[in-house]
């Protein structure tokens, strides 16, 4: 008790203890030893002894002795202390003490040179020294001694909060001299810095990674400082990928990105994306931009897709990596930024930086992704009226197969109705077809990686396997990416990177769309009261499909999943070595190795039992092709760099190098008709043989530079140029050089009695060139387009048959194309201005660019009549507008220690404009949907693709004009009803976070473009869409050619079918809005795994993806429908997957060293 | 020191990597592919000959068309492709049946103008001319099925004529027979003759005069309605040059299924569907029956009973002469009016149950005569030619002997021809002569004379699946006389179709001369409108 009093006298100091002493002595056993020293002769602050099993007395006394501190003790309390065993060397008294009371229930306290020793007390007793408050004053910079304003100071563990003035400065009073600070800011990262009673501190803050202020990777690898860049650039961090993945990594950018569009195939896992920048950049080049993985490009070939007469989408390159293994993806969009680039960068450049490991930081992380993909049924049909034809329900079994996908029967009265099975089924609607067929379509991905780092270098090591599963039953991805990334330090001057990435895919069964052959979506037209179960399995006894409708070719779906074949198979490697070498530390060179190699193996095959496969002997099945197919790109490198200060105030940056590039390309496929042996699926088992055979190679070679001056952080100026000569082209028309100029300044320091806190300007003036497409291979190369080849096809009965341009060998259908000797490359001009801003201590950031953008030259494959001997031509007359704004928001309106509200706005506005198509200003055509009577096509002075259609014909008053049998007359051109880009697109994204927990959602949208839909040529032609109820008992309308009213009463039928050979009834409009992402997380930290000895960390993630579409305009289709993602087939759909829903989980385990 | 020498080696290297370009112009040239020197023009006279017949045959228009249109055929199916050709009431696809014969005949003389270049330069002056007699026979074929199409400015797109006018078609018969005029006599069997022929002749240079006569005689007989003096005057000239003189001129080939080349009429018809619902017009079937023609027995056979085995093409049917019935055009099986039990005289179906075969007992194309992947086809034949100038001598025009003589050499060639297409056709020839004998030409009538012929004429190309010939030959002569089908929502208001619309895809990649032509047309770009020499 009297030592509680003592205690509480403490902070009264010497005075009092002296008191205290006095009041001890009454009991005090101690004085140990020889006696009270405690006034005399000079101590050692530091204890030296050594000692086995010697009691606390024993070690007290050599204290006092050494020290000359004075014990205080009750010595009832330590007469049954453990002996200790203690060896110090020159430790200090607290050292000494603390080890010896280590472990014992005793505690000390040292009050000036007295210590008193008592037992233990339970914490909340006792009441903690408390030493003065203090008051600070503190400047907070960054890395470059810049006052960071508006930086928020807070006390861990009270409620004082401040923020820093213009001049980084704070002042905090009336804290704990032993308190904690927490300095935040947006773009830094977190410091927290002990008192220890300093009251006058300087706080340095570090730009934090994935921030507005952070490095950005650019042209070549070359990292730049946001801020310095002088052009817009938009990074997306690879935990945005990652968690509500996609199974093509690429529609994870989709809403997150101002000025870039992202539209998948509905074609199953592994499908191919649409990427399209500011627009449609140009109508000739695809329209991808290039890929750049660790500074090397890689192959971004859509391998195959659907077109209007069928086929199946087999992926593009993108669609090959794991979003695991991506850091960060940084988004190129103008051409200043992508100019070094020069010949691949006019549709701009994404470029992928994967993860890799940091020095000192051991690190094994594993991840599982599993998620359910659910079919959507975004149909909406009519379900009054059933089955049959011209009114009337089917009464045979013929009148039943004929009228299966034919919904013009009598209004469904539920009665029993014949099948084309001869059974009879409830004539009533029947709703769940979709949700029947379609199963739910589970992925699963795990991802291990190990990652350390050393004087050595660094590496990180993930392998990953993903097996995805389609909705379509038999069909799915499987997919292992072995991923290697690391930097080896030779010496302290030469250094390398290494960066490998194997990449494994086999793909089962990749789903036909659009055409009815061997799609497995043929049930969608099925009469409203016709269940698709009737039709299962899809075969007989003998394995010979059962035909489910009017056309056998539209193979029965059940009978496609069951036994056809589209398998693909991929293994890839891209790897990149780039050594460095400093030849000071302003100056260094690089050459670079970069290869990218795929090959591919498909296996196709139509199988025994097809129905329209017979041949008269009763043999059936195609072997369609086992493809083996090889692509490469190998890209050498030589960079030399320079960073320099000119002046004290001027900086240089200074690369120039050389690129040297090599394509090839190599095909061989074979195939076969018939299977001798049924059901035996080899090449050799086939009645007749067929080969192909294809193969290009080509070259580029550049030289280029870039200087980026900046001064006094304020002014930055960039230059860039690039020399590229193309072996595709002749000769004298080779070599083409782009340049690009682009300044920025830092307005900051103008604006400071603003709410603006960083403000910049940018404006960007830059050129790039584009390669000539095309090609007699097939392959849209651009190889070979100067000259006409001549070939040999199969010859006839021993007789051998010549083909012109035409590697596939076969002389049918298969026009030349007319070669052209005078090409160039194409060039794309574009004029940026932008600028960026925060406001309100950065709780607000506007990054705002406008840009125009115009080709010259373009290289057009022109479709020609065929009565010019030739199917198509190049020629070097397009021209590509696009204007448009781009605008991106951050927001952060909530920020507390418990709870942040982040906000991410972007809107991009793009006016297209085909300037000019071929040589004689022709629309170009370019895909059409299945039902054939309409396409899109650029149309000079109009946005493109546009979509032209059939109208309607009209009499001089407007009214629609109808034939003798009362039908309206279709008009006789094809005449333009829209775009099928949209013009005006974004996303919103919202995160939170309330201490562990993460919530997230991500919407966006997208306007102004047109579908033209093959499922709603079809719901009319068929009668199952909702505008077909009208005049179900007859239409008479219209009027005949001579202007009088039509008195003619057309069947509903005949009136519908006609009206959907009036295309303009399949042109809808795309406008969507969509909740694209939500993500639900929580992470488990090191604290709360503290009695799991093996993790340091969980994350577990719930996600979902396209889950709902908010709005739309297009009656029975998800209005991103689409069975191919070239810029050829952009906003035509029918006949492919329903789009999906995915749900699931993502966890993170990251295991303690 | 060292430092500094690595610079430089490094900026050296950097000059040199960037800067060679000479091997550019080996890398791209295409290893697979030959140049023009390389190359043997003859390679693409086979080429041109093979596209002819896809232009022609099976899906590409005339067996969904023109085979219907003119009442050889007939399906009683409805949906179905062959609507376009029974019923005239479009199928989904109607569009690119439409546009097919334009695509191949175009591709098929594309063949034949580069073939020309070729071996002028090589001094091949038979393959050239050859060549010429196979670009107007594709020429003319694409003019009589769409009217006015590009010829003078067509085939030309190496030379940047993009956007061809559309001659009229009279400009482009005068032009052709002109062209045939000067060509044959140019044929010279002691110059380097064609190889690669895939017809009989072998480049044999007799062979292809009479080929290209016949050809002038059959452009001659079209311009009969609106032109008879050039009609006349070609068709002389033909004469005079040397027309086939017996079944061995015939110009035809046998496909080779084993690599890749199918008669595209059998091939349609290995759909069993389509084999079982394709049968011989009434008309057909009622005209040979009527005059005992031994023809039935090896074109026609009723398949056996129930839609199982109908569809199977390994089952010879029943070939007795008196169960041969031909169906109406205009039925379908959905139960309503149109429905095929409701057509006059309907013999009844076969099977039952899942089997029934409601056209069962209508007569279809005889297996052992049609049904192989090689079956031969004929691009034009002595009997043809023979029967026009039958025609021709009714007229009395100079092309030697009497029209009846013509009139019994084309039909006798007529009977022997369909041992050409198979050895199940032969016909015996005390038969053929029995019954050439039997039916001699009626002259009591010139119109009487030209009905029998061209009746005959019909039958023939017909029967020999020349559906385009068949139906061009009805819309010139107006034989037979064919009552149209008016089945709901048809395209022609009710009546036979006398030409194809354009292809759509003419009207983006040439528009200012498609619509110059369509405007020449009376009612547009429609079946319903007339080729000039229909008038």
């Amino acid at each position: 008790m009297y030592l509680t009093a003592i205690r509480k006298l403490m902070p009264q100091r010497r005075r009092l203890l002296m008191a205290a002493m006095r009041v001890t002595k009454l009991i005090a056993i101690i004085v140990l030893g020889s006696g009270l020293q405690a006034s005399a002769g000079v101590y050692s602050q530091n204890i030296t002894f050594s000692g086995r099993d010697v009691s606390l007395e024993k070690v007290f006394s050599v204290i006092n002795k050494q020290s000359g501190y004075l014990v205080f003790c009750d010595y009832s309390i330590i007469k049954d202390a453990r002996k200790v065993s203690i060896h110090v060397k020159d430790a200090s008294v607290q050292d000494v003490l603390t080890e010896c009371l280590k472990d014992q229930s005793l505690e000390y306290e040292i009050v000036d040179k007295t210590i008193v020793i008592e037992r233990k007390k339970e914490t909340a007793e006792t009441a903690a020294p408390v030493p003065p408050p203090i008051d600070i004053k503190g400047r907070v910079t960054n890395e470059k001694g810049e006052a960071v304003p508006g930086a928020t100071v807070s006390v861990k563990g009270s409620s004082k909060v401040v923020a820093t003035n213009d001049n980084g400065e704070f002042e905090l009073h009336g804290v704990d001299q032993n308190a904690t600070l927490e300095i935040s800011s947006i773009g830094y990262e977190k410091q927290q810095v002990k008192l220890n009673g300093q009251t006058s501190l300087n706080v340095q803050l570090k730009v934090e990674a994935a921030s507005m202020g952070e490095l950005v990777v650019t042209a070549l690898g070359i990292t730049k400082e946001e801020r310095k860049l002088t052009y817009a650039v938009t990074t997306v961090g690879g935990d945005q990928l990652s968690k509500a993945r996609e199974s093509n990594v690429a529609l994870s950018l989709a809403g997150q990105v101002a000025g870039l569009t992202v539209h998948g195939a509905n074609g199953g896992p592994g499908s191919s994306a649409r990427i399209l920048l500011r627009g449609m950049p140009s109508m000739n080049s695809g329209g991808s931009p290039l890929f750049i993985i660790n500074g090397i490009p890689m192959d971004n070939t859509q391998r195959g897709a659907s077109g209007e007469w069928g086929g199946s989408d087999n992926g593009d390159g993108i669609s090959n990596i794991n979003p695991d293994d991506i850091e960060t993806m940084t988004v190129l969009k103008g051409q200043a930024a992508s100019a070094l680039y020069g010949t691949r960068a006019s549709n701009g450049v994404i470029i992928i930086t994967t993860k890799s490991a940091k020095k000192g930081q051991a690190q094994i992380e594993y991840n599982v992704n599993a998620l359910w993909d659910r079919a959507m049924n975004n149909t909406d049909f009519q379900y009054e009226y059933g089955q049959g034809l011209e009114g009337a329900k089917p009464v045979t079994t013929t009148g039943a197969q004929n009228s299966n996908r034919f919904a013009w029967g009598s209004k469904m009265d539920g009665s029993q109705t014949i099948q084309y099975n001869g059974q009879n089924y409830a004539y009533s609607p029947f709703k769940d077809n979709i949700k029947n067929f379609y199963r739910t379509g589970p992925s699963l991905t795990n991802t291990v990686s190990i990652g350390g780092g050393g004087d050595w270098g660094n590496m990180r090591l993930s392998a990953s396997s993903l097996d995805n599963s389609s909705i379509v039953r038999n069909s799915g991805i499987d997919r292992k990416n072995v991923d290697l990334n690391g930097t080896l330090k030779i010496t302290s001057r030469l250094s390398s990177t290494v960066f490998v990435d194997y990449i494994d895919e086999q793909d089962r069964n990749r789903p036909q769309l659009s055409d009815g052959p061997g799609d497995p979506n043929n049930f969608q037209f099925l009469a409203p009261n016709v269940d698709e179960r009737i039709f299962a399995p899809g075969q007989d006894a003998k394995g010979n499909e059962i035909v489910f409708s009017d056309d056998n070719y539209v193979t029965n779906p059940w009978f496609v999943v069951h036994n056809w074949i589209n398998s693909t198979g991929r293994s890839r490697l891209i790897t990149a070595v780039a050594p460095k070498f400093n030849f000071t530390d302003w100056l260094y060179v690089m050459a670079r190795v970069g290869y990218d190699r795929e090959a591919d193996r498909i296996f196709q095959v139509t199988p025994t039992g097809t129905n329209y496969s017979f041949n008269n002997a009763g043999q059936s099945g195609q072997f369609n092709g086992l493809t083996n197919q090889t692509t490469s790109e190998l890209n050498l490198d030589g960079i030399i760099g320079a960073s320099h200060n000119l002046t004290k105030d001027l900086h240089l940056d200074a690369t120039a190098g050389t690129n040297f590039r090599t394509n090839q390309y190599e095909y061989t496929q074979i195939n076969g008709s018939q299977f001798i042996i049924p059901f035996l699926y080899t090449p050799t088992n086939v009645l007749t043989f067929g080969r192909n055979y294809s193969y290009y190679k080509k070259q580029v070679h550049s030289a280029f530079y870039s200087m980026d001056f900046s001064w006094k952080d304020m002014l930055y100026l960039s230059t860039t140029g690039r020399y590229d000569a193309y072996s595709t082209l002749a000769a004298g028309n080779r070599g083409i050089f782009v340049p690009s100029v682009s300044g920025g300044f830092n307005f900051s320091r103008f604006v400071q009695s603003t709410p603006i806190n960083y403000g910049k300007l940018r404006a960007a003036f830059a050129q790039t060139s584009g390669e000539p497409t095309g090609g007699p291979n097939g392959t849209n190369s651009g190889a070979y387009t100067d000259a006409v080849y001549y070939g040999v096809g199969n010859a006839f009965n021993g007789t051998a048959v010549g083909t012109l341009n035409g590697a596939s060998g076969s002389v049918e259908n298969n026009m030349p194309v007319v070669p052209n000797l005078y090409l160039k490359p194409f060039t794309l001009t574009e004029v940026e201005v932008g600028a960026e801003l925060k406001l309100f201590n950065s709780r607000l950031g506007i990054d705002a660019d406008y840009f125009t953008r115009k080709t010259r030259h373009e290289i057009m494959s022109a479709t020609l009549s065929e009565a010019t001997g030739y199917n198509s031509t190049y020629v070097a007359t397009g021209s590509t507008q696009n204007q448009g704004v781009e605008v991106q928001l951050t927001g952060n309106p909530v920020k507390t220690r418990t709870f942040s509200w982040n906000v991410s706005f972007n809107f991009t506005h793009v006016a297209n404009k085909i300037l000019h198509t071929d040589n004689a200003n022709n629309n170009l055509t370019e895909g059409a949907y299945r039902p054939l009577n309409a396409n899109t096509a650029f149309i000079p002075g109009m946005s493109g693709p546009q979509i032209i259609a059939y109208d309607y014909t009209y009499d001089s008053k407007n009214n629609i004009v109808v034939d003798g049998s009362g039908l309206p007359i279709r008009g006789s051109k094809l005449v333009p009803f829209g775009g099928v880009l949209p013009t005006t697109y974004g996303g919103l994204r919202n995160d939170f976070t309330f201490g562990n927990v993460n919530f997230g959602f991500l919407i966006d949208y997208n306007y102004g473009n047109k579908i033209l839909s093959a499922t709603s040529y079809y719901t009319i032609y068929r009668g199952l869409n909702k505008m077909t109820l009208n005049g179900r008992d007859g239409i008479t309308t219209g009027v005949t050619a001579s202007g009088a009213a039509n008195t003619v009463t057309a069947t509903a039928q005949d009136y519908y079918q006609r009206i959907a050979s009036i295309s303009r009834n399949s042109v809808l409009s795309g406008d969507y809005i969509k909740l694209r992402q939500v993500t639900l997380g929580y992470n488990f930290t090191q604290k709360q795994l503290g009695n799991i000895p093996v993790f340091e960390s969980i994350n577990v993630s719930l996600v979902g993806r396209n889950l709902w579409i908010i709005s739309k305009k297009s009656p029975n289709i998800d209005p991103e429908s689409n069975f191919a993602t070239s810029v050829k087939y952009a906003g035509i759909e029918g006949t492919s997957l329903p789009s999906t829903r995915t749900y699931g989980i993502n966890a993170t385990f990251k295991f303690k060293k | 020191m060292n430092k500094k020498i690595l610079l430089y080696i490094s900026l050296a290297s950097l000059v040199v990597a960037g800067g060679c370009t000479k091997n550019f112009n080996a890398i791209n040239t295409d290893p697979t592919q030959a140049s023009a020197a390389q190359y043997n023009a003859n390679l693409l006279l086979s080429s041109q000959q093979i596209e002819y017949f896809n232009g022609t045959m099976g899906y590409s228009g005339a067996l969904l068309m023109q085979s219907m249109w003119v009442q050889v055929l007939a399906s009683a199916e409805f949906p179905s492709y062959y609507s376009n050709g029974d019923k005239y009431v479009a199928s989904g696809n109607l569009t690119t049946y439409d546009a097919s014969l334009w695509l191949h005949c175009y591709n098929s003389a594309s063949y034949a103008y580069e073939c020309q270049s070729l071996a002028k330069t090589a001094g091949l002056s038979n393959l050239s001319g050859v060549s010429m007699i196979m670009e107007l026979l594709d020429i003319m074929n694409v003019t009589d099925t769409y009217g006015d199409c590009p010829f003078s400015q067509a085939l030309q797109g190496k030379n940047s004529v993009n956007l061809p006018v559309y001659d009229s078609q009279q400009d482009i018969y005068t032009s052709m027979l002109s062209k045939l005029d000067s060509v044959l006599p140019t044929l010279d069997a002691s110059k380097p003759l064609p190889t690669n022929d895939i017809f009989p002749y072998k480049g044999s240079v007799t062979g292809w005069q009479k080929f290209g006569y016949s050809l002038m005689l059959r452009m001659a007989m079209r311009l009969t309605k609106v032109d008879p003096a050039t009609a006349q005057k070609y068709a002389e000239k033909a004469y005079a040059g040397g027309t086939f003189g017996s079944t061995a001129d015939d110009a035809w080939v046998t496909f080779d299924h084993n690599d890749g080349y199918n008669n595209n009429n059998t091939s349609a018809w290995q759909t069993a569907e389509d084999f079982s619902e394709v049968k011989w017009g009434q008309n057909v079937i009622a005209y040979l029956k009527a005059n005992n023609d031994p023809r039935l027995s090896v074109i026609a056979e009723v398949p056996k009973p129930g839609s199982d085995s109908a569809a199977m093409e390994n089952q010879m049917g029943d070939t007795v002469y008196s169960h041969q019935i031909g169906m109406p055009n205009g039925y379908d099986q959905n139960g309503g009016a149109t429905d095929i039990s409701k057509a006059p005289g309907y013999p009844g179906g076969t099977g039952s149950g899942k089997t029934a075969y409601p056209t069962g007992k209508y007569s279809r194309m005889a297996i052992g005569e049609y049904i192989n992947l090689n079956t031969p086809a004929f691009a034009i034949n002595y009997a043809e030619t023979e029967l026009l100038l039958a025609e021709a001598a009714v007229r009395g025009w100079n092309v030697g002997p009497s029209a009846s003589v013509h009139y019994a050499n084309g039909l006798t060639a007529a009977l022997q021809s369909y041992a050409t297409l198979s050895s199940y056709g032969t016909i015996p020839p005390a038969t053929i002569s029995a019954y050439v004998l039997a039916h001699p030409l009626d002259v009591s009538s010139t119109t009487n004379s030209l009905n029998q012929i061209n009746m005959q004429y019909w039958i023939t190309t017909g029967t020999l699946l020349d559906f385009n010939e068949a139906w061009t030959n009805w819309r010139r002569s107006g034989v037979p006389a064919l009552t149209p089908v008016n089945y709901a929502g048809n395209f022609t208001q009710g009546t036979i179709p006398r030409r194809q619309e354009y292809p759509t895809s003419e009207a983006s990649t040439n528009p200012a001369n498609y619509q110059a032509a369509v405007s020449k047309l009376s009612g547009g770009d429609q079946y319903t409108g007339r080729v000039w020499w229909d008038k």
